[in-house]
């Protein structure tokens, strides 16, 4: 049982088990360090994030797909001043939006490893894993080299 | 189709106000019942209010009653609130209008208003964070500044969009806001403040942001049939245009071309039978200066990645092609979400009565227009503006 800190309203991570989201697998495949979505089995339509109904064509049925781990940074900024509640302690820190690999998606994610003056339009960067204090699961991505 | 008209306007004054969430209600109520003549309270049959978030920065829901009670009225056609973030005040004044045409309603009245300031500052930024996707985007430490500042890096890599273009902007809109007593901003701030004012999300400074702002705004709204029984000069509304593209940011097909706008515009300009450059001014949503570069673009006052070329040359200033945000716009008065958008008629109305200070006036204006951009630029909406019926 995840135990949350904050109050609930003011938490920004998703409940992640089965008892209160019916994309659970998403999370239990990042604990293994894999980024998946659904793909709609009936249009094939790629959606980023996972569904559970879809969107194009009405259908519920879908398989997980792994996306790339890989990508280049589209667009970055830094969060120099006025995060957010529980991120205070993060600052500064680095936001860019990663074109994953052979994909539409443009995921906007914290970039690790580095400092804003490091980071360059184009920059590869891949995925990494980790666990939040309360064990839930969480994604950022990192330079690649 | 009916023609709607505006008829009335009132302002609370924006800033950081020692005024609680129903003060700066009743002060825009007072505001807009001093302005009008001749109308009986009991003939308010609908109420709409534009409010983004009263349950975080006021911890009150079901806002509607609590304002009519406020005002002193019994709506009884429509009472709703309007949410639609940073356009939430533009909504309510979208939804009257439509029930007006029907001819549902008869006189409406919209209030727009949002106290912002809190106690604890933390608390209001961590709010503002649920404006975007918080489940995916805003749990990453996102929220608008990082979104506009990646905004302005695409722009200024894809267009060569400089920051001293972007504190133009900023130094534009200020010296508007001198010009109006109820600006949260009412000091110059020539560029080359902007550009040594604190880092934010680079590369976008503290007076590249609008601030964090009370306020609120009223209009009321009736038939063209009705429209002279309460003023002599009423502010027709004749066009609208929005639309709503992605919300989840990996879904963006641009950050530097904000595909939603463009398309509010055309139906904008399509529904009112005008081009861009029949406007005579423009209030357009400067949340950052970035954002009215880009809108002069995508909203077709100039070529797209001539937007800072157009405020260089001071194209969007009064004598320039297309004078934009004459109040202040956001970064000169403050954004205080639920009353910007109607902060922004009340310009439009006060411009085509011409009792705006001289400064600001632009001098017989017929036509104007009123653009919200709300959460991460992905909903954009309009409304056309005329000092006559269509
Ligand atoms: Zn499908």
């Amino acid at each position: 049982m995840t135990t949350i800190v904050l109050p609930y309203m003011l938490d920004f991570y998703p409940l992640q088990d089965e008892d209160n989201t019916r994309i659970h697998q998403f999370y239990a495949s990042l604990r293994e360090g894999k980024l998946t979505t659904t793909k709609c089995k009936d249009c094939g339509g790629l959606f980023w994030p996972p569904r559970v109904a879809c969107p194009g064509c009405n259908s519920d049925q879908f398989e997980w797909v792994e996306l790339p781990d890989e990508g280049e940074l589209y667009a970055f900024t830094a969060m120099l001043l006025g995060a957010p509640l529980g991120m205070e302690k993060d600052v500064p820190f680095v936001l860019g939006m990663v074109q994953l690999d052979g994909t539409e998606f443009k995921v906007l994610s914290r970039i690790g490893n580095t400092k804003y003056e490091d980071c360059s339009l184009g920059m590869r960067v891949k995925l990494e894993t980790y666990e939040l204090e309360d064990g839930r699961v969480w994604f950022r991505f990192v330079p690649a080299d | 189709m009916k023609n709607v008209a505006i008829v009335a306007c009132g302002l609370a004054p924006f800033g950081v106000r020692k005024a609680t969430w129903r003060e700066l209600v009743q002060e825009a109520s007072k505001a807009v019942f001093d302005d009008v003549q001749n109308l009986d309270k009991k003939d308010i049959d609908s109420l709409f209010v534009g409010a983004a978030m009263p349950e975080r920065f006021a911890f009150q829901s079901h806002v509607a009653p609590l304002v009519a009670e406020q005002v002193g009225i019994v709506p009884h056609k429509v009472v709703t609130r309007t949410e639609l973030a940073c356009s939430s005040g533009q909504s309510a004044v979208r939804t009257a209008w439509a029930s007006i045409v029907t001819g549902l309603s008869d006189i409406a009245l919209c209030l727009g208003v949002e106290k912002m300031n809190m106690p604890n500052m933390l608390e209001t930024q961590t709010s503002m964070a649920c404006v975007l996707e918080r489940e995916w985007d805003g749990v990453q430490g996102a929220s608008a500044p990082p979104f506009f500042a990646m905004c302005a890096q695409r722009h200024m890599h894809e267009y060569g969009t400089t920051v001293e273009q972007m504190a133009m902007v900023s130094e534009k809109n200020h010296h508007f806001s001198t010009t109006n007593p109820y600006a949260q901003f009412q000091k110059e701030i020539p560029a080359e403040k902007v550009l040594g004012s604190p880092m934010i999300a680079p590369p976008l400074r503290l007076f590249d942001c609008s601030g964090i702002t009370d306020g609120a705004a009223a209009v009321i709204l009736t038939s063209e049939e009705r429209a002279k029984e309460f003023t002599d000069v009423p502010t027709y509304i004749i066009g609208s245009g929005q639309c709503s593209m992605a919300s989840n940011l990996a879904n963006y097909k641009s950050l530097s071309t904000w595909h939603p706008l463009k398309i509010a515009a055309k139906e904008a300009y399509r529904s009112a039978k005008i081009g861009p450059m029949d406007l005579d001014f423009a209030e357009v949503h400067d949340c950052f200066t970035i954002s009215e570069i880009i809108e002069y673009e995508d909203a077709g006052f100039c070529e797209k990645g001539e937007g800072g070329k157009f405020i260089e040359e001071g194209q969007s200033n009064i004598g320039g092609k297309m004078p934009i945000n004459t109040r202040g716009g956001l970064l000169g008065t403050g954004h205080p979400l639920g009353a910007t958008g109607i902060g922004q008629i009340v310009e439009i109305m006060q411009q085509f009565r011409s009792t705006v200070p001289k400064e600001r006036l632009v001098d017989g204006a017929e036509m104007a227009m009123a653009h919200n951009l709300s959460g991460a630029a992905n909903v954009h909406s309009i409304l056309v503006f005329g000092r006559s019926p269509r």
